[in-house]
């Protein structure tokens, strides 16, 4: 090889290499590698705002009525504009506080008097749709007459308009969309149990606590979240549920931190005293029931430092333990008095002891938690009778009575019922050894319970009165003593007829409507008062029973128990035959 | 008064720091500049270093430019594609609201307001909506309650120039262009602004409204990605330039060395060693250098051997002749002797020639003896006698024997010895002759003009100055007179007969001491000859004690206050040390 031909042979194959290694593909391809996982994943979702725009002097009155209202939609992200539309007396007097109006949308502007002048009156009128408390509990308002709000404006020395009071309504006023667009469902959850027993030991459970946020865009949502669950229940739940959280203990941040989720808290709390696991459950399920932080691990730190001083508390992204109470449990039906199980195909065997045994004695039966106790309302002494599932069960009389509604069972293995003759709500603790004793339910007083069921987080209180109204109430522990407190009427149905109410699960009621020719199954969220229409059928319907996504009916004449299938969104036959009173355990 | 004098204290010290300060800098100055004369290795590494250091910086900044230009104008252009997608469907939603506003209202279930359908659609606020990497700010200031924003974006973050550019534009609708802006911005609830693209549209609606649409993408992301580009390239150029620095102080070593070693060769070979020769390895141009450089050094030690060879013969030569010359001499001299002595007797044409034969005589003897002084230094062979003496006794005994000359010239001697005495380690006849021959040309050249002669010593060395005011030197005689046989004007007659070997033979002398013999001289103004001695034969000399300008020549010169014509230093030896 002479020299010059060697010289060329390394140039070629430099080249070579050059043109191969890195010239020719700007992103080299190959594979597989291992990935590093991206900690994506935001703590908000998008939102968007209402943005408030300075009243200009060219406006007409309508106008500046117009723009009033829409800066109070942007009053809690700028402050600063709403004034700007009031008269310098009436900027000083006006507060922003109290609940929130929320109006139907495109509420109509109109004139009152002249539309000219240095005096107008602007008359508002919309339909009243709900109202946000101050503890950002949503209540729905149905069926209310148009409410009518009059503006006053002045003209300044500049011509331009400006009000001077508001008549007929008080503090801010929102159409539905500026609510849509500002606040949130969001539901909260609490330790079951009243505040402040919160034993480790007895009551893992979860209530949650359904409230409207408004998102706010200097905060991520999960952290608005948390602050707000650190402030305590709303009303509803005021005195039934507990937090691990104390009082005087706020959020300083909320982040995304590679794979997890940091929750850093500030304030006086007992890190070593404190109800780790109870924690763990009510930020978990806080933050995921919202869609925040799913998937990942929360991490709680105090004032930036691990939560314990020797180690983090984290949470993991999959908590195994179920706080909420919706597992899959057999379903029940009777059968000429007869409880049978319901299998997935069909009608199943019955159960044993008494209560399986044929007999039309025992009627609007309930079954215990544990499914080994089930109650009956006698059909001739009115009284409540308890058998236990087992051959050697008998009936016996727990709570006795003439006019007793339906008896429900508390998860604690307590049994409850109202008695319509003496006004009160009953209820019989044997593990306890006591019979039937008085509930206090000053929020019933006086009025004509039908029906009382109990949640099956053991502290929500479905209440009917008469045949037209739905309450919802907590069980809470008022002075040392259980009592039922709280009561907010859930629904009011006019010229039709509830027929029955389920629970679904913690925040889900399902009420029976019966009208003059239809029938309706309404889901309603007990927390917002958001109601679902399931459709019915023309198969016309006598009692519900639900359990999560299972639900449950029986006819009124053709003695068959239906179930509801999701996905059809129709009613399939499952007994078809004899049967009657469909029932979960507890609910 | 105290506090003046601290003053002026503190503010002399402060100059003297400066002084001290600059002095050190001019002084590493001149080291650095050494240094950078001298290697020629730094240089080449400079040279490169600045030049790869600027083509580095130029290649970066246009390789970084070209990055942040396309990296900035992909996302531009994707962010501007998605503000219009964005525009486009808010202006169908509004022009479309108009129509349904156009039929009658439905009642209680009138549809959700359009501008809040289409902001969910494009901020993703909707159910299934998913985040978008900008936000929107929808702002119709004409209107209640159509002005709608997503995110934390408020109507404050919009850049002002854009906001009023937009309103400018308002009347040119439809001709109307979106506009972008790059800003920091600050953010409602951010600690920080963050680097944010904003473009800004209008959007007009059939019923005359005009919406101000800005989209605001962030830029932070590009922002890094840009800075950490630019640190790579800074880091790389860096890289590249200390290599190439690296690599050219590599290459240059082996260039160099090998010239570093004939360089010291030909130093050696130049300090006299002949034998030194350079190692000879491979065939390339260097090993072809030092092969030229070993033949060069093999003539060159030839041609030197030669060259002494016939000076030794013609130094031998001369030495030779002058010792035959002596002995005939001595009987010519004699018999001269003779007829002087006897000149009376003669005719006056015959005695006359009896005194000049005499007198060319004594001049011829005189000459030998200078030429076998002269050949005894040029071979080397002359010693020195040494005692420690008192220069002034040696001064005042070398005029005692120029006295008689000085009376027949008419001239004056002007002592100016110090009272201290001035010993020296010094050969006394030696020094004695060089006074001699001082004196005695003084004598001849003065004119008649009192000649002045100042002894000065300090605490290595002891001087004497001989002037006169005679004609002076020329400029660049000063070197002259010390040759053999020169003669200021050829023309001119020597009255005292002179050897012309007189100062050479001075000069030798003095060198013999380690002294210095310089001469000083200016037409009109006279001439100073200057001998310093050291007070230990054979030290070195650093400066000294008097000055080989005269004194009043000095002063007039710094009164005039202009400069006189450049006097070169006197002699090769010892001129560059003088720090008068």
């Amino acid at each position: 090889m002479t020299r010059t031909s060697r010289l060329g042979a390394a140039l070629v194959l430099a080249a070579a290499v050059a043109c191969g290694g890195a010239g020719c593909a700007v992103i080299p391809v190959g594979g597989p590698f291992p990935v590093e996982e991206a900690g994506g994943g935001d703590l908000s979702k998008p939102f968007q705002r209402m943005i408030a725009v300075s009243p200009r002097n060219d406006w007409n009155a309508q106008q500046v009525v117009q723009g009033l209202q829409a800066a109070m939609a942007a009053y809690a992200d700028d402050p600063e504009v709403l004034p700007e539309y009031l008269t310098g007396e009436a900027a000083k007097t006006w507060q922003p506080d109290g609940p929130v109006t929320v109006l139907g949308n495109s509420p109509k502007y109109e004139y009152v008097g002249k539309g000219d002048g240095k005096e107008v009156r602007i008359r508002l009128t919309g339909t009243p749709v709900a109202r946000i408390e101050d503890d950002d509990t949503y209540v729905p308002i149905s069926g209310a007459q148009p409410q009518r709000i009059d503006f006053l404006l002045l003209q300044n020395e500049e011509g331009a308009y400006r009000v001077t009071s508001m008549e007929g309504g008080s503090g801010l006023l929102l159409t539905q969309d500026d609510v849509s667009r500002a606040y949130r469902p969001t539901s909260l959850y609490y330790l079951a149990g009243p505040p402040g027993v919160a034993d480790p030991a007895t009551d893992r459970r979860l209530v949650a606590d359904r409230v409207r946020l408004r998102v706010k865009p200097t905060e991520n949502f999960a952290e608005t979240i948390v602050r707000r669950l650190l402030q305590g229940p709303s009303r509803a739940l005021s005195g039934a549920v507990g937090s691990v959280f104390p009082q005087g203990l706020s959020v300083r941040s909320v982040r995304s931190a590679d794979d997890r989720v940091v929750v850093n808290l500030s304030g006086p709390i007992d890190a070593g005293g404190v109800f780790a696991d109870g924690l763990k459950a009510q930020l978990k399920w806080s933050l995921n029931a919202n869609n925040v932080a799913n998937g990942r691990i929360i991490e709680v730190q105090l004032d930036g430092e691990p939560f314990f001083s020797s180690e983090a508390l984290t949470i993991p992204a999959i908590l195994r333990e179920e706080w909420l109470d919706n597992d899959v449990r057999p379903a029940y039906y009777t059968s000429k008095g007869a409880v049978h199980s319901l299998n997935d195909d069909g009608a199943g065997n019955a159960v044993q002891g008494p209560a399986g045994q044929p007999g039309e004695i025992y009627t609007k039966l309930a079954m215990a938690g544990g499914g080994d106790l089930i109650a009956g309302k006698h059909q001739k002494d009115g009284g409540i009778w308890v058998t236990r599932v087992a051959p050697d069960g008998r009936w016996e009389q727990w709570i006795p009575g003439d006019d007793l509604t339906a008896p429900s069972w508390h998860r604690d293995g307590t049994l409850w019922t109202y008695d319509k003759a003496a006004g009160v709500v009953l209820r019989c603790d044997v593990t306890a050894g006591r019979g039937p004793e008085r509930v206090a339910a000053p929020g019933l007083d006086n009025l004509d319970v039908t029906r009382l069921r109990i949640a099956r987080d053991g502290v929500r209180v479905a209440v009917t009165i008469g045949e037209n109204q739905v309450m919802i109430g907590a069980i809470t522990s008022g002075a040392g003593a259980t009592m039922l407190g709280n009561f907010q009427t859930l629904t009011t149905v006019k010229d039709e007829e509830i027929r029955d109410i389920a629970w679904r699960d913690g925040e889900r009621l399902l009420v029976l409507v019966q009208s003059n020719a239809v029938q309706s199954v309404r889901e309603i969220n007990i927390g917002d008062g958001e109601t679902t229409q399931l459709p019915t059928g023309n198969k016309g319907l006598k009692s519900l029973t639900a359990l999560s996504d299972r639900v449950l009916a029986a006819t009124q004449d053709g003695g068959e128990v239906l179930e509801f299938k999701r996905e059809s969104q129709a009613w399939t036959s499952k007994v078809e035959s004899d049967a009657d009173n469909p029932l979960f355990p507890l609910g | 008064m105290p506090p003046p004098k601290t003053k002026r204290f503190r503010r002399r010290t402060l100059r003297q720091i400066l002084g001290g300060v600059r002095r050190r800098a001019r002084r590493a100055a001149g080291t650095v500049r050494r240094v950078w004369r001298r290697s020629l290795q730094l240089q080449v590494v400079t040279s490169t270093l600045v030049i790869s250091v600027t083509v580095v910086v130029v290649l970066g900044v246009f390789l970084s430019d070209q990055i942040n230009k396309s990296v900035i104008t992909g996302r531009q252009d994707a962010a501007a594609g998605e503000a219009f997608a964005d525009r486009v469907q808010i202006a169908d939603a509004l022009n479309q609201e108009l129509d349904d506003q156009a039929k009658p209202a439905s009642g209680k279930n009138a549809p959700a307001d359009p501008l809040d359908a289409v902001m969910e659609t494009i901020t993703g606020s909707g159910d299934d909506g998913s985040k978008k990497r900008y936000e929107v700010l929808v702002l119709n200031p004409a209107s209640p309650g159509r002005s709608r924003a997503s995110g934390n974006v408020m109507p404050a973050n919009v850049p002002e120039p854009l906001q009023q550019w937009l309103h400018r534009q308002v009347e040119k609708i439809p001709n109307d262009k979106p506009y972008l802006h790059k800003a920091y911005i600050k953010f409602t609830g951010e600690s920080q602004s963050r680097l944010t693209l904003v473009i800004g549209g209008l959007v007009s609606v059939d019923g005359g409204a005009t919406y101000e649409v800005y989209h605001f993408f962030p830029f932070s992301e590009e922002e890094q990605m840009l800075s950490n580009v630019r640190l790579a390239i800074v880091v790389v150029g860096f890289g590249l330039v200390l290599l190439l620095a690296a690599i050219a102080s590599l290459v240059t070593r082996q260039v160099v060395s090998p010239v570093r070693l004939a360089r010291q060769a030909a130093e050696r070979l130049a300090s006299g060693k002949l034998d030194e020769r350079l190692r000879v390895r491979g065939e390339d141009d260097l090993a072809r250098l030092a092969a030229s450089f070993n033949e060069m050094a093999g003539n060159l030690a030839l041609k030197i051997h030669q060259l002494e060879e016939l000076s030794q013969v013609q130094r031998q030569f001369v030495s030779d002749v002058s010792h035959e010359l002596r002995t005939p001499l001595t009987t010519v001299r004699m018999a001269a002797d003779l007829l002087y002595d006897a000149r009376e007797d003669f005719e006056p044409m015959a005695a006359r020639s009896a005194e000049l034969m005499q007198a060319q005589l004594e001049r011829f003897e005189s000459m030998l003896a200078d030429l076998l002084e002269i050949s005894r230094y040029d071979a080397g062979a002359a010693t020195l006698d040494l005692d420690s003496v008192d220069v002034r006794d040696v001064v005042l005994r070398a005029i005692g024997d120029s006295e008689a000359l000085a009376e027949r010239h008419n001239t004056r001697f002007e002592l100016r010895l110090p009272n201290e005495p001035c010993m020296a380690e010094v050969d006394n006849r030696r020094v004695e002759r060089i006074l001699r021959n001082l004196l005695f040309n003084a004598i001849e050249h003065g004119e008649g003009k009192d000649v002045v002669v100042t002894v000065g010593a300090d605490r290595d060395a002891v001087a004497v100055a001989v002037r006169d005011h005679g004609i002076g030197l020329k400029p660049g005689e000063e070197t002259l007179v010390f040759d053999r046989f020169w003669r200021a004007d050829p023309s001119r007659a020597r009255t005292i007969g002179g050897t012309g070997l007189g100062l050479a033979i001075s000069r030798e002398d003095a060198t013999l001491h380690g002294g210095w013999l310089q001469a000083w001289g200016q037409p009109g103004e006279g001439t100073q000859f200057r001998l310093t001695l050291p007070r230990d034969a054979g030290a070195d000399l650093k400066g000294s004690p008097l000055p080989l300008v005269p004194p009043e020549i000095e002063m007039r010169r710094t009164w005039r206050g202009q400069m006189t014509p450049v006097l070169l230093p006197a002699t090769g030896d010892g001129a560059g040390h003088d720090e008068d």
